[in-house]
């Protein structure tokens, strides 16, 4: 799941002063299932900028919709028939559906309210934490489903560092280190041997360096 | 002056736990003050959501209570704590837009008050007035 955060009031209203009409447009998937661009979300930010408006006597209109996904052209479609009645997309989808959006409709104006933020989980209601950082050479296979690169502070393939206490993390004492996850569970399942082997850093070629990275299946094609 | 006196719209979310025959005593007072009392029963106060809150406000709400049990004496355990930190969020929210968060107001029934919705409802109202009318209303009554 992709993450983000709201961003501050002050700079949503920053970017959406010149506009009279707008569109807050939020997306059902990731961004609601971490609570921050749904649609309960939409109608608290619009709800929230049509009462600031309203109490420095500015006019405007500010309408709401929440699309399945903001990422997926066929959903992006439902806002065709709309969008030329708006000056502005106040978008709470991620970066991707922001983007996504964009491209579709050029002429428009589309605003991020976000912040996006992490690919991650959900912990416990309420807690998302971020445990994978998309780079392209996935190596959870060997280090027990805990990544790394994510989740040791160090990003360290060849742990642990020996600074962790009472299986915390020195960098954060909140976090379990993630070295320890991982010895924890490989003695469990008897494969501590797979530490004997000295990992090479991470082919960082794979997730940068080349642009925006592409996925090309033909057998996906229509 | 009181709420009442001062004319303040007054909206009250509520565990209709509270009463089981809220939907008949809150009739006279609703008669009474129309559309300057309105009364939203929730299954327990832990179903209010944020949105609940704030389009009180933005519809015209002086003022939102939020009328929970007492926090361990919530029937599904954790209602009235949900509520709490909902209620919180909430009052963040307004804030941000320079709204005062005692807009938003907990109130935490004790188990022993045996008294009726319409019975809390008139004590609220008789509460000292803490907030003026509402800078949003103020808007609304001009553009309609």
């Amino acid at each position: 799941m992709i993450t983000g955060e709201r961003k501050p009031l002050s700079e949503i209203k920053e970017m959406v002063a010149p506009f009279k009409k707008i569109l807050v447009v939020g997306c059902g998937t990731c961004v609601a299932e971490c609570a921050s661009g749904g649609e309960k979300e939409v109608g608290l930010l619009a709800s929230a900028l049509r009462m600031d408006a309203r109490m420095e006597g500015r006019k405007v209109d500010i309408k709401e919709l929440t699309l399945d996904r903001q990422c997926v052209f066929e959903f992006i479609d439902q806002l065709t028939d709309l969008i030329d009645q708006y000056d502005a997309i106040l978008s709470l989808g991620c970066g991707a559906g922001v983007q996504a959006v964009a491209e579709i409709f050029p002429e428009a104006v589309i605003l991020p309210a976000l912040n996006t933020t992490f690919i991650g989980e959900t912990k416990e209601a309420g807690l998302w934490i971020e445990n994978c950082r998309a780079c392209g050479d996935c190596k959870l296979g060997v280090f027990a489903a805990v990544c790394p690169i994510t989740r040791c502070a160090k990003g360290l393939f060849n742990g642990p560092c020996g600074g962790s206490k009472d299986g915390k993390c020195e960098a954060d004492a909140n976090t379990p280190c993630a070295w320890q996850l991982i010895i924890d569970r490989l003695d469990k399942r008897g494969q501590l041997d797979l530490l004997q082997k000295i990992y090479p850093p991470a082919d960082w070629s794979r997730q940068q360096g080349k642009g925006p990275r592409k996925i090309h299946r033909e057998d996906q094609e229509i | 002056m009181n709420q009442k006196d001062a004319g303040l719209d007054i909206t009250i979310f509520f565990c209709q736990r509270f009463d089981k025959d809220q939907d008949t005593n809150r009739r006279a007072l609703e008669k009474e003050l129309g559309s300057k009392i309105k009364f939203f029963p929730l299954p327990c106060s832990g179903r209010i959501e944020p949105l609940h809150l704030m389009r009180a406000l933005e519809t015209g709400a002086d003022k939102v209570y939020l009328l929970a049990c007492q926090e361990g004496a919530c029937r599904y355990l954790e209602g009235s704590i949900r509520a709490r930190k909902r209620l919180a969020y909430t009052q963040g929210l307004i804030e941000e837009i320079g709204l005062e968060g005692e807009r938003l107001e907990l109130i935490n029934v004790t188990p022993e008050n045996h008294m009726t919705i319409d019975e809390l409802a008139r004590e609220l109202l008789a509460r000292e007035a803490t907030v003026s009318l509402s800078p949003i209303k103020a808007v609304i009554s001009n553009e309609y």
